[in-house]
């Protein structure tokens, strides 16, 4: 009886799930007769099906497909590799590493940082100069300071997790303005930022790494330590420890940890709204255009949605078969 | 193979002291075991050695070097651990290999090392599985083959046997043995089994919350221990303790019995007279029946037939007692039996400090 009840709410859920898949997938075989007059919903019998949208898609006629098509994954796939990569390394520091990070130290960091840039650019150095001035002095002199015993609060890995999840706590807009002004002063000192294949994965990376690390901490508490430890006694050093023992018993967790940013990274809109014009414009950047292009031309929208999620249905494939055999090879005892 | 020697070794977490002060040297090509209950301090004695754990005070020194501050890698140490700690994603070959090719060996010697250590511990057919496809006893095996081919100054082995079961325990502590013999070189042993400890060790270090309470080769720990805590933990079924007053050439238990002290015993304890001491007494030197001038009457409550023998457990002067009697000694729980204490066995402890009288 109970049983009964939770398949049908299963079966429920999975029409829920699946129903906007189908939908869109029936409106891009539809001819615009079908969209426009009520609802239609089963091919052959409520309409008769065409593929002329997908003709007109593939043809370019609505607009160059392929272009965003290649950015999207370039951009996604390079920022994927790059934040899963060095949010791994982060993550399995402060899993192995105890950090001790003095208050104090942090707020110099920040002091010399700002102040350091004011008062070399009011000396007259230029903007990238003082820049980098102030960071390597600020850097410099918080790693000093932070070996002297200030009092404060001392903070430890779990504040500096906090501190790397609190960067995703606010809403992006609140960085989007702030980035895309950061990056067009970049642009102004002679690098190219905005609407660069650069430009956007580092602020994928960027945005990414919060979760990653989060994510890839959980993993990496899990092992067991005396595995590293028999390698650390067979003088294996730290950096091959990470490569070929640590990873590939994180294997599944990586996998796993890649999709869900591919996933976001795929899906990004307010970002590349504003750090995109035309050249490396991403999917969902082109999808809401094709609304404005032509109007409410449903079925089009919709092979364009079916083209712009069909890569994301291989990859979730491909990916959930390397996680099932990591997972089996994780029987560790 | 080398001597190791620890000096003042001072371990604290925080503010908390776990090991106060240790002193202890392990001669070349000795095996040593360091037995005693969990939180003893012995696995984090161990560690310290490996350099796992770092030293907040002391020096520790492998043959004539010291690694007090050196990394563990280069301590030359090999280590063997309960989990067996096998690295999953390699085949045995390459679970035994991998430490050599990190170090750049060649890939003639590290076949050939790979093959001994296989010979050695009867791996060959196993060699290109998966530790998964392994029972725990083979997982051990690879465990071990990975220290020895590194040929190190000290093998390492921290409760190795642990996760075995009783047969296959027993089975494995034969095989160490004999490797130690083969290899012929210096072994620290962690356990928290004293059989294991009495059976494997050249010399046994009883610890107890950080403080080495004897250091002895396993028959004088058993004939002599030095304190009431070596007394208890040593031997099975634990030796049974008894308050009683020295009363010249005799004891006398709390409830008036007295028990005569075998002439030379009388005269060592001469000095104690009329003090109150505890009696130790192992339940192997009890015998059923009057046998002897010193005899009790015990009240059975629980009796464990074993086979070889039978033990018999009661309460004698509001303690228990544990007597070990002849598999067919007749006798019934709530029935009064008569047991005989061998008096020349029998160990004195100060009540205060436990310590050997």
């Amino acid at each position: 009886m109970k049983r009964g009840a939770v398949f049908l709410l299963c079966l429920a859920w999975l029409f829920v799930t699946l129903f906007p898949i189908y939908w869109a997938l029936v409106t891009s075989f539809k001819p615009p007769p079908a969209v426009n007059g009520g609802p239609t919903y089963l091919p052959w019998i409520d309409f008769q099906p065409t593929l002329q949208a997908w003709i007109d898609a593939f043809s370019g006629i609505r607009g160059d497909f392929v272009r965003p098509f290649v950015n999207s994954t370039l951009i996604g796939l390079s920022a994927t590799v790059l934040a899963v990569a060095f949010g791994s390394m982060a993550a399995y520091a402060l899993v192995r590493y105890t950090f001790r990070v003095r208050l104090l130290a942090g707020v110099l960091f920040a002091l010399l940082g700002i102040g350091g840039f004011l008062l070399f650019r009011d000396l007259g150095l230029s903007r990238a100069d003082s820049l980098g001035a102030a960071f390597v002095l600020a850097l410099a002199a918080s790693i000093l300071a932070n070996r002297l015993p200030l009092p404060g609060p001392v903070l430890g890995n779990n504040d500096v997790v906090f501190w790397f999840l609190s960067q995703r706590m606010f809403p992006p807009i609140v960085t989007a303005f702030a980035l895309y002004l950061l990056y067009s002063e970049i642009g102004r000192e002679g690098v190219k930022a905005l609407d660069t294949f650069w430009g956007m994965t580092f602020c994928y990376t960027a945005f990414s790494l919060p979760i990653v690390v989060w994510l890839m901490r959980d993993f990496f508490q899990a092992l067991p330590v005396e595995i590293e430890e028999a390698a650390l006694v067979d003088d294996v050093p730290r950096i091959r420890i990470f490569l070929e023992i640590v990873v590939p018993m994180a294997r599944p967790g990586i996998v796993a940890t890649a999709m869900i940013t591919l996933g976001f990274v795929w899906n990004e809109f307010l970002f590349a709204l504003l750090l995109t014009t035309s050249d490396w414009q991403t999917l969902p950047i082109f999808l809401s255009g094709q609304n404005s292009y032509r109007g409410d031309e449903w079925w089009a929208i919709s092979a364009a949605a079916m083209i712009a999620i069909a890569p994301m249905m291989v990859m979730a494939v491909l990916l959930a078969r390397l996680m099932r055999s990591g997972l089996v090879l994780g029987g560790i005892r | 193979m080398a001597r190791v020697s620890l000096k003042g070794v001072v371990k604290r977490y925080g503010a908390a002291t776990v090991i106060p002060r240790l002193d202890l040297d392990i001669e070349d090509r000795e095996f040593v075991v360091l037995v005693g209950p969990s939180g003893c301090g012995k696995t984090t004695t161990l560690r310290m050695i490996a350099g796992l754990e770092p030293v907040s005070e002391g020096t520790i020194r492998i043959g004539d070097r010291d690694v007090t501050d050196l990394r563990p890698g280069l301590r030359n140490c090999s280590m063997v651990f309960q989990s067996y700690a096998l690295y999953p994603h390699m085949t045995v070959r390459d679970n035994i290999g991998y430490g050599m090719r990190v170090r750049g060996e060649s890939r003639a010697r590290i076949e050939s090392k790979i093959a001994e250590a296989a010979r050695i511990l009867g791996l060959e057919p196993y060699l290109d599985r998966r530790p998964k496809h392994l029972s725990g006893g083979q997982r051990q095996r690879v465990a071990i083959g990975r220290a020895i081919v590194r040929n190190p100054d000290v093998f390492l082995f921290d409760e190795p046997l642990s996760n075995l079961d009783a047969k296959l325990r027993i089975e494995m502590r034969t095989e160490i043995k004999n490797l130690h013999r083969r290899l012929e070189s210096t072994v620290v042993y962690v356990t928290h089994d004293q059989v294991e400890a009495m059976t494997l060790a050249d010399r046994v270090v009883v610890m107890n919350s950080g403080v080495i309470e004897q250091i002895a080769d396993p028959i004088t720990l058993y004939e002599k221990p030095a304190n009431m805590f070596v007394a208890a933990f040593i031997g099975a079924p634990s030796m049974n303790f008894l308050a009683v007053r020295l009363t010249g050439d005799a004891v006398e238990l709390a409830d008036g019995t007295r028990l005569p002290v075998p002439q030379e015993r009388a005269a060592a304890l001469a000095g104690f007279n009329g003090r109150s001491v505890m009696l130790g007494l192992r339940p192997e030197h009890m015998a059923g029946g009057e046998k002897g001038p010193a005899v009790v009457t015990l009240v059975p409550r629980t009796i464990e037939p074993l086979g070889p023998h039978t033990l018999v457990i009661g309460e004698l002067a509001g303690t228990r007692i544990t007597a070990q009697v002849d598999a067919r000694f007749p006798c019934r729980p709530d029935e009064p039996t008569r047991i005989t204490f061998d008096m020349n066995q029998m160990h004195v402890f100060d009540r205060e400090t436990g310590k050997t009288l």
